[in-house]
């Protein structure tokens, strides 16, 4: 019942703005900015749908998620346009995973060794040490500036990008990189696992999965160290359709992988003092920016579309569009690009996916239970800390994901997130806190605001802020009748 | 027969409180152990000391003949510990059927056993369509003893069952973890004097973070002075309930 009355007053509102759009906008126009409202509602989702995953379970406001949009945006473009960049990098991730792999496979040996008090604190300093020494050492001299150009002068020049790859670093040079990076991997596990004191009374044992995941990692490096070169032009030679699904793939785990190593390494720590989350996902917002201005200058990019969406001419129906893949669709007399309806139809299978995830797998058990007790879901034996990692690797993915889907068709710069953070902000707390569902809805709303709010202003002359400040103003009405948003609890 | 559980002079602290301080006891294998004390004195810690959702700074405890002190609450649960807190902590958005189903430790743990659950809590079946919010305190206290249930735990720790619960309830509460001793070991914290001196068989009473007297509830009983000084009005005793027959 709680959840139905709030549906019931959106539909209500929803049905009387179509009904008085439809009567005094003219059918065209209205059709026209329902469907562009339909889309940035998709795109608000996208962004918002991780978000809201993370602060459902672990209370987490992240101020990095428009960050991380732009990131994957980044990744995608790059994979899709000229991926030389992404396998110069992969085989130097994939060493320090494997290095820090080897902590956990050790960990129960480590566990037993008995440092004297006095030099613990300063041995762990000097394995910190060292091991920055080493990241430092593998990157000397590595030209990753150069690796980056090749997709921003591929996407400037509209030259064929096979002719633009840069050649990777011959394997004679580059050999000691992923050494190096190994090592360091190895000797920052080994300071996380060191004990102040032998910890004798814990005899866990040794476990071959732990060995068989660092194995695999290190094989991992050694074939990407081989395929930096011969990968990429593998890819830039494929189907450029399947690169784009590729490069999606791309944006979604480079968020993914992101999103777990900032957990991991960040947000752990900091659990225990949740005010400082706040600071430090903010501060890695600008860090994230900045990163992407040294390695692609502050300059706007247009990622092209990929060919399923960009042949000439007009579909007359969605039907019609399968077999001519036209760059515009009819729909019901309105012109349309066929790229935004991808976006929908994105934002749509996200939707239902995640309801596929939190209602009928038992990932999505362990979240619901785990949003109102996380003592008792460890308490029956289950990792919570292992699925905190998850939800905010899939979180942060689903925002790099929407990153993605978005470049084709919004410049792609480093600050191409700020805007749709701060309307997943406001979606997220009309929906109320956590819930994917008032997520949807509140997208909804705040899509078809802005729509609308650009077609008024246009129409009258009026200032185009009116838009800007409609989704501010239905959220203080929003949350003036329920404080707690739409689909919230009452805590 | 031989001890599933030992717990070897632990010393916990919540922040800077010292809560336990020293507390030793031991849980003979297919047996029900009860320990006893005032609110506060520690017996919740102890329970949460021996899960591992508190680590106790030091001491040991060892559980199957493994030390575990130290582990992660998830590790230590996954040896075969199961767990029914003191306010139940049943996921309200999920149904009977998820708050059960989420205890799986392997796939088709549930379906193995639950013909075994839902003949010792009939209602449970009946509801569970149910969100957990929609049912009643007893109910939820029986869908908590039935989530320690599922997966295959060799020792429980029972934190207060009778908590809010009606008379009646408590007796098919009591009659439940009588039959549990067929096939497992209980420890169980319970204020309830009557319920715990019918189910235990040994005891230990906790005052104040430390066990102040051990020993076998048959001999309890007797000692009324030994009750009244740690026990006091926690023991106070209903007179319908006071006049059932013992087991």
């Amino acid at each position: 019942m709680r959840k139905v009355r709030p549906i019931a007053i959106v539909m209500v509102i929803l049905i009387a703005l179509f009904i008085v759009g439809w009567t005094t906008m003219g059918q065209k126009p209205f059709i026209r900015t329902t469907l562009s409202g339909l889309t940035l509602s998709a795109l608000f989702f996208m962004v918002a749908a991780g978000l809201t995953l993370i602060f459902g379970l672990m209370d987490v406001l992240n101020f990095a998620h428009g960050a991380v949009f732009m990131i994957g945006a980044y990744a995608g473009w790059q994979f899709y346009t000229n991926p030389t960049f992404i396998f110069g990098l992969l085989p130097l991730v994939f060493a320090v995973l494997a290095g820090l792999s080897f902590g956990s496979p050790m960990r129960p040996r480590l566990q037993r060794l008995s440092i004297p008090e006095n030099i613990y604190s300063p041995l762990r300093s000097l394995l910190y040490l060292a091991a920055a020494a080493l990241v430092v050492g593998s990157l000397l001299g590595y030209d990753i500036l150069s690796l980056a150009e090749t997709a921003m002068v591929a996407t400037m020049t509209a030259s064929d990008p096979l002719m633009e790859a840069t050649p990777q670093e011959a394997l004679g040079g580059f050999w000691f990189r992923p050494l190096l990076l190994l090592l360091a991997g190895v000797l920052l596990s080994i300071a996380g696992v060191l004990p102040r004191t032998p910890n004798t009374d814990d005899d866990g044992t040794t476990s071959w999965r732990g060995w068989l995941l660092s194995a695999g990692l290190l094989a991992a490096a050694i074939i990407a160290s081989l395929a930096r070169e011969s990968g990429a032009i593998a890819v830039l030679q494929m189907n450029a359709d399947l690169r784009f699904v590729l490069s999606l793939l791309t944006g979604f785990l480079v968020g993914a992988g992101l999103g777990a190593a900032i957990e991991i390494t960040l947000i752990r720590p900091l659990y225990v003092r949740p005010q400082f989350l706040v600071l430090l996902t903010l501060g890695l917002a600008f860090v994230l920016q900045e990163i992407t201005q040294v390695l692609w200058d502050p300059l706007a990019y247009q990622m092209s579309r990929p060919p399923l969406f960009s042949q000439p001419g007009k579909a007359d129906s969605i039907l019609a569009w399968f077999s001519g893949r036209n760059v515009t669709i009819d729909i019901l007399g309105v012109t349309f690009p066929s790229y935004r309806l991808f976006i929908l139809v994105l934002g749509v299978v996200m939707l239902i996916a995640m309801a596929i995830l939190m209602s009928k797998t038992r990932l999505g058990m362990i979240i619901r239970a785990g949003v109102q007790d996380r003592e008792m879901v460890e308490a029956l034996g289950i990792n919570v800390r292992t699925v905190f990692t998850l939800v905010f690797a899939l979180g942060v993915g689903l925002a790099a994901l929407g990153g993605i889907g978005a470049a084709p068709f919004i410049p792609v710069e480093p600050t191409m997130g700020n805007r749709f953070q701060l309307q997943a902000f406001i979606t997220v707390v009309l929906g109320g806190m956590g819930s994917y569902g008032g997520a949807a809805i509140g997208a909804l709303l705040l899509g078809f605001a802005r729509a609308f709010g650009d077609y008024l202003a246009l129409r009258f002359s009026l200032s185009p802020a009116i838009s800007e400040a409609s989704t501010v103003i239905i959220m203080a009405i929003v949350l003036l009748v329920r404080p707690a948003g739409l689909f919230g609890r009452k805590e | 027969m031989t001890n599933i559980l030992e717990v070897n002079d632990i010393q916990t602290y919540i922040g800077q409180f010292h809560i336990l301080d020293g507390v030793s006891l031991s849980v003979r294998e297919g047996s029900i152990t009860v320990l006893l004390g005032r609110n506060g004195a520690g017996k919740t810690t102890t329970l949460k000391s021996i899960l591992g959702l508190i680590t106790p700074r030091s001491g040991s405890v060892v559980f199957k003949g493994e030390g575990i002190r130290g582990r992660r609450a998830f590790e230590i649960a996954a040896l075969g510990i199961g767990y029914v807190p003191e306010h139940r902590a049943i996921f309200r958005d999920l149904s009977v059927m998820e708050n059960l189903k989420i205890a799986e430790r392997n796939k088709g743990d549930f379906e193995r056993r639950a013909d075994m659950i839902f003949d010792l809590f009939p209602d449970l079946k009946r509801l569970s369509r149910l969100p957990g919010n929609h049912l009643s305190g007893g109910q939820q206290q029986m869908l908590a003893v039935a989530r320690a249930l599922v997966p295959e735990n060799q020792l429980l720790l029972i934190d207060e069952p009778s908590q809010g619960l009606a008379p009646l309830l408590i007796e098919q509460m009591m009659e439940a973890i009588h039959r549990l001793r067929a096939s497992t070991t209980v420890l169980l914290v319970e204020q309830n004097f009557i319920m715990a001196s019918q189910l235990g068989e040994e005891y230990y009473i906790i005052d104040d973070g430390k066990i102040a007297n051990e020993g076998l509830m048959k001999d309890l009983v007797n000692n009324k002075e030994l009750i009244q000084r740690y026990l006091g009005a926690s023991t106070a005793i209903p007179e319908r309930l006071a006049g059932s027959e013992g087991r």
